[in-house]
């Protein structure tokens, strides 16, 4: 198979995204007051209404309606007032009631956008001469006159589809068309078969905890054209919904799934390929690989002369492959229509102002706001603002810090969450206070410690709850730079090492590496690598002439 | 417009439900005295008759709060289930089927 940069020189990859989030941070279902849990054993949470027996009427939960208008709002969704519930009729024990209530034409949520931001390697997926207007060639499946209300309209460039190109990358809006509500399906456990797959499975076993778990549906329009750009996608949706408390976003759990549609077309033509469906793309890695590889696939099989059939493939991350699950020969008939037990909605301005006013700052502008107000790093800042409890870890810690709020960022960042990742932790569990970290990364500004050391202090700390200061004196670590103290050592490491300070004047500048190290050593490990560094350079430049 | 057989069996098989011939024959009769009941309704002139959009209209925005209530208590759940496995429904093997797209 060809390599998907020389694929998309000669074709157009086309892809759409649905996005399933579970709404975990609700108490109950979306139509009963059953529990929502992950935890609990085996249809512990289970009533008339989530087992779909005769006579029982759902109740729409309150919450969950105010969580999929949260959402609408976070993307730029023109918010229905009018909309309504509809049934998805299909036979599968994983719904008892033979059917899944869900939205019809009229979502809570239609017509917004996401801008993306490319940067960097992955921006090179995309060819150079691609064209910048991708709106143009595909035209949306319904961008007809919409009424509602609450729509950050889109600016000109995002009307268009404009693609901006940037320093390093370029910027392109991405359509949603769409995010409705609706409701999860029971958990199936499928015995007899090989590896708890269908196909030859003698018997199945249903627990209904999950049957009636709010879901919110996000479909995007085809704008999408690269794995990168879909990965990215996912991610800023993700950041989004964990700013605004309606989920947990785990891809690793199911709390957030994404399937992938994506058809093939020669470059510059307006018409669209036959699409597969992607399953099975679980982590941000498997979207991007699952994509990459089913593009270059398809680009095989129509490049031998064959088609593409219309169907759903299945993504073995393991093999990196991705293998047919179903065949689509006709289109379902769901027999969609509105259900007669739950009431249209008809929301009133109140309700939708009450939930905008409930969000909170969301992940971008609080990435522009550490750069440009805290002078934290562009990378740093939106590694931060995407985790809203990290974010607010941050922003506490570097109210208290002296040296500055980058620094608090970077030790942050590159000590701090590492160890809590190592050790299952997090902002929201850990105890380690922002007042330590601050007092930390106080301590790097101030080249007191290395970055080696601060990562045995942040231990220590971690588990003593002692301020750093006083574990860096206890422990003797202050790392010492004054000239007066390391003058002395650096003269003495030169006269010893006489054969590495030669080859450093006869030009070998990695010398000067073993040179510090030796110093360091001499020093006890507490000297000022950094100075080392610069005063070797002087003493043996100096001596050079 | 009458149903025929060819409907019949297209609408049984959506229902899940196995008709022989000659059962075939009786429902599709039976449906289509059902839907010639209808008559009345499919040739009344709507012109100038507010749409319906739903047969609840006048209520709109029932909700509840994210209040858990009791649900059934597992025997209850399990009570007339045809087969169990601890705690587990337990059902046939499924073939040709799945879930939602």
């Amino acid at each position: 198979m060809r390599k998907l940069a020389e694929v998309l020189r000669d074709w157009e990859a086309v892809i759409g995204l649905e996005v399933h989030t579970e709404l975990t941070t609700l108490e109950t279902k979306m139509f009963c007051g059953c529990k929502l849990s992950h935890e609990s054993e085996p249809n512990a949470n289970v009533c008339p209404v989530c087992l779909g027996l005769p006579g029982a009427l759902p109740v729409p939960n309150k919450e969950a309606i105010r969580s999929i208008v949260k959402a609408g709002l976070a993307t730029g969704c023109a918010i229905q007032k009018r909309s309504m519930f509809y049934r998805k009729h299909y036979f599968y024990p994983d719904m008892a009631k033979n059917f899944q209530t869900t939205q019809g034409p009229v979502a809570f949520c239609m017509h917004g956008h996401l801008k993306l931001e490319v940067r960097g390697q992955g921006a090179a997926e995309l060819p150079e001469d691609a064209p910048n207007d991708r709106f143009a060639s595909t035209p949306t499946v319904a961008m007809n006159a919409h009424g509602g209300t609450g729509s950050l309209a889109f600016d000109e460039a995002a009307g268009k589809g404009e693609l901006i190109r940037t320093e390093d990358g370029y910027e392109v809006p991405i359509r949603i068309l769409r995010i409705h509500m609706e409701e999860d399906a029971a958990k199936m456990t499928h015995i007899g078969g090989a590896e708890g797959r269908i196909g030859g499975a003698a018997e199945s076993l249903i627990d209904y905890n999950r049957c009636g778990t709010p879901l919110i549906e996000l479909v995007t329009e085809p704008d999408l054209r690269t794995p990168e750009e879909a990965r990215l996608f996912m991610e800023k949706l993700r950041r989004i919904f964990l700013a605004i408390g309606i989920s947990d976003c785990s891809l690793e759990s199911g709390s957030m799934r994404c399937d992938g549609n994506v058809s093939l077309r020669r470059r510059g033509a307006t018409t669209l390929g036959t699409k597969t469906e992607l399953k099975n793309l679980n982590s941000f890695k498997s979207l991007h690989d699952g994509l990459e590889y089913e593009i270059c696939r398809q680009a095989e099989v129509l490049e031998s002369g064959g088609t593409i059939a219309q169907e759903t493939r299945h993504f073995e991350p393991a093999r990196r492959r991705t293998v047919v699950m179903r065949v689509k020969e006709t289109a379902d008939d769901y027999r969609l229509f509105p259900d007669p037990d739950l009431a249209p909605f008809d929301l009133s301005d109140d309700f939708i102002e009450g939930c905008r006013a409930e969000l909170p700052e969301l992940p971008d502008a609080k990435r522009d706001r550490f750069v440009a107000e805290l002078g934290v790093k562009r990378a740093d800042a939106e590694a931060l603002a995407g985790e809203p409890a990290l974010a607010a870890f941050f922003e506490e810690a570097a109210g208290s810090a002296k040296k500055g709020a980058a620094s608090v960022a970077n030790v942050l960042l590159n000590v701090v969450l590492g160890q809590w990742n190592a050790e299952g932790e997090s902002a929201a569990s850990s105890s380690v206070t922002p007042a330590q970290v601050a007092g930390l990364a106080d301590l790097v500004a101030e080249d007191a410690i290395t970055s080696a050391q601060a990562r045995e202090v942040a231990s220590a700390m971690a588990k003593t709850g002692e301020s750093p200061e006083t574990i860096v004196d206890a422990r003797g670590m202050r790392q010492v730079s004054d000239d007066d103290s390391l003058v002395p050592i650096v003269e003495s490491v030169i006269a010893r090492c006489a054969d590495q300070a030669r080859q450093y004047r006869d030009g070998n500048q990695k010398v000067i590496g073993f040179l510090v190290g030796q110093c360091m050593r001499e020093s006890k490990g507490t000297g000022n690598p950094k100075r080392f560094n610069e005063l070797l350079r002087e003493k043996l430049d100096a001596a050079a002439f | 417009m009458a149903l025929s057989e060819h409907d019949v069996r297209a609408i049984a098989e959506y229902a899940r439900i196995g008709l022989d011939d000659e059962e075939l024959h009786e429902m599709t009769a039976y449906m289509n005295d059902a839907v010639a009941m209808l008559k009345p309704i499919v040739d009344f002139d709507p012109e100038g008759v507010e749409p319906t959009f739903h047969p609840i209209g006048d209520l709109s925005d029932v909700m509840r709060d994210d209040a858990e209530k009791p649900g059934l208590s597992l025997e209850s759940a399990l009570e007339n289930a045809h087969a169990t496995e601890g705690r587990l429904f337990r059902v046939p093997c499924i073939l040709g089927g799945g879930g939602l797209s």
